[in-house]
């Protein structure tokens, strides 16, 4: 039992992280129906970003914060450099786009920050606890409530004020939300930049497990789509669920099954999902007329 | 039909072109190598074109098809002692099982959920491919002898040579596909899958057929890679791969072979060609942002892809002369 909740902790711990990053990708697909697959690196290179600043200069607050800063003004340019422009162009298109965008980061972080790999340290640096045998990282449980506090801050924001209102609208159609009066062109690239910013914090957060590298975000990139389908591309509370729902699934058949196929399995298993319910777990299935 | 005839035969002009340019021009043995590469990704690519360009169908797993094609070949050639030619037409009818499954799934599935799910596939299969170590000998990578075709080594020149007449040969075999009632199914199940179903076309039926065909024509790529490089290890056949090959069809223009191999050749020679460039080559990583760059370039200016471009201004040319 105590293995059991073990592994349910680490699996919401890394599912927070998924999670973090699929609320990012959602968003952005839904206001400007772009899937972007330079998301983990715009994370990657702002969380060699913020190492830097911390490393020469600052405190991990600071730093965390300035390297957030940092995310949010690259989404802002990089919407309007490399999307912007081509937003009356096909879904393929972009996707293409957004890989060009990604060979450039990856460029750029060789010459900025070099091909070494870093050590960042965790946010909280605490003992564990050990509750009834059960063994808890602070900073585990750090990340998971970050996220939830994130996620229902987001959520409450989308709901009430004008902005997230906006891009709701823009969300369900983009037509519709210009005839409205709505500054389709804001909503754009503001949920860039806070989906930039959320990929960002999400690789700060796991910088202490992967090292900052360049292929540190490979496995939250990957994870964050999935888990975007699992949950359905319709809800911004659907990507977060199916993080944490992969995230504990992961650890769990890892443990119980088997390590080397860990990742076969749940890949299984999220095709299967799909296959029973093709827009994801907590998706409305949208009828297309002829 | 008068135009397939000539598309058939201004193929095989351009096809025996380059095989003298090839026989006559003394390339480095490296220029050798890359222009196969070109070839092989250029064959994938025209797999994948049939299922994007004309059935309508996103694969963002592609290269699991290729990965196995190279696999099989190396497991047949290597392990069961199967002849060359013989291993080639068997990775390709391999990865049609493969594509069989990801085709089942796209029965139930579209767009974006399409494109996510096969991206799900392709990781699965590459993580099989570290997994299944009695097939793929795991992270040690499995190697593959040279081709042999009957009793003759085929190597450099001549297996660019070889790679020229099968590429000829499967170009004009999906050109001749796609001028079927097979091929016209395809277009109307991109342009409306309702309507396609109300003119009586079997959209299980089709689908099943074009993802088929592009697995056979990636297995066939993975084929020929392998005994190109004669060594293979499972971190190459990723996700990067398959948006690559994405890329290339895209750049080179949908619904189009020839656009295909185009846009292979560009994938495939922009890093290099940059690596060629004074001064810029001095900066460690200049050839994947330049390579980034033009793709942004070429997708957004040109978003019908190169060939397209290149038609208009071949049109442009021959208007002036007259």
């Amino acid at each position: 039992m105590t293995i059991f909740l073990q592994n349910i902790i680490s699996g919401l711990e890394t599912g927070a992280l998924y999670a973090l990053a699929a609320l990012g990708l959602v968003l952005i697909f839904r206001t400007s129906d772009v899937i972007n697959f330079a998301q983990g690196d715009i994370a990657m290179f702002s969380t060699f970003f913020g190492y830097r600043v911390f490393e020469k200069y600052m405190s991990y607050p600071f730093a965390v914060i300035l390297a957030l800063l940092f995310a949010v003004g690259l989404g802002y340019i990089l919407e309007r450099l490399f999307l912007r422009k081509a937003l009356k162009l096909g879904i393929i298109n972009k996707i293409i786009i957004t890989m060009g965008m990604l060979m450039v980061i990856q460029g750029l972080t060789v010459i900025f920050f070099g091909t070494e790999d870093y050590y960042l340290r965790k946010a909280i640096e605490m003992d564990n606890f050990n509750i009834a045998g059960v063994i808890i990282q602070p900073n585990a449980l750090f990340i998971i409530f970050l996220t939830l506090g994130i996620v229902i801050i987001f959520n409450y924001l989308l709901k009430k004020t004008k902005f997230g209102i906006a891009i709701r609208t823009t969300a369900e159609d983009e037509e519709t939300a210009r005839l409205m009066g709505i500054p389709v062109g804001k909503v754009y690239s503001r949920s860039w930049m806070i989906a930039t910013a959320l990929g960002a914090l999400a690789g700060i957060l796991v910088a202490p497990k992967t090292q900052v590298s360049i292929s540190m975000m490979l496995d939250i990139h990957l994870k964050s789509f999935i888990a975007a389908v699992v949950g359905g591309f319709s809800s911004f509370f659907g990507p977060v669920a199916g993080g944490f729902l992969i995230g504990v699934a992961d650890n769990l058949v890892g443990y119980y099954w088997s390590l080397d196929w860990k990742t076969a399995i749940v890949y299984g298993i999220l095709l299967i999902t799909l296959i029973i319910k093709p827009a994801g777990i907590f998706g409305k299935v949208v009828r297309k007329k002829v | 039909m008068i135009k397939i005839q000539s598309k058939v035969i201004k193929t095989i002009i351009l096809a025996i072109i380059g095989i003298i340019i090839v026989g006559i021009v003394p390339f480095k043995t490296s220029s050798i190598t890359i222009l196969s590469t070109v070839l092989i990704y250029g064959i994938a690519a025209m797999g994948y074109n049939v299922l994007l360009g004309y059935a309508g169908q996103i694969s963002l797993g592609h290269a699991a098809f290729i990965g196995l094609g190279a696999y099989v070949s190396a497991y047949a050639t290597d392990v069961m002692g199967i002849p060359f030619l013989g291993a080639v037409l068997l990775s390709g009818i391999v990865p049609i099982i493969l594509g069989l499954i990801l085709g089942g799934v796209a029965l139930r599935l579209e767009g974006h959920y399409l494109a996510i799910a096969t991206l799900g596939f392709g990781v699965t299969v590459q993580q099989l491919f570290k997994v299944l170590k009695n097939f793929t000998n795991g992270f040690a990578g499995r190697i593959a002898p040279s081709a042999y075709i009957f009793g003759i080594k085929i190597k450099g020149v001549g297996y660019l040579v070889m790679l020229i007449i099968i590429t000829t040969f499967l170009a004009i075999a999906i050109e001749n596909i796609l001028n079927t009632k097979t091929g016209r199914a395809f277009v109307a199940m991109r342009d409306s899958e309702h309507a396609a179903k109300a003119m009586g076309i079997d959209i299980v039926k089709y689908k099943l057929i074009a993802f088929s065909i592009s697995a056979f024509y990636a297995g066939i790529a993975g084929s020929l890679y392998m005994h190109l490089v004669k060594y293979t290890q499972p971190d190459v056949w990723g996700t990067v791969l398959s948006i690559n090959i994405l890329a290339m069809v895209v750049i080179g223009g949908l619904t189009s072979v020839g656009g295909s191999i185009l846009g292979a050749a560009f994938i495939v020679l922009m890093p290099h060609l940059v690596a060629g460039i004074p001064y810029v080559n001095t900066i460690p990583s200049a050839s994947i942002i330049v390579t980034g760059i033009v793709i942004v370039i070429i997708i957004r200016f040109m978003p019908m892809g190169l060939i397209t471009f290149l038609n208009r201004f071949k049109r442009r040319v021959t208007n002036v002369r007259s």
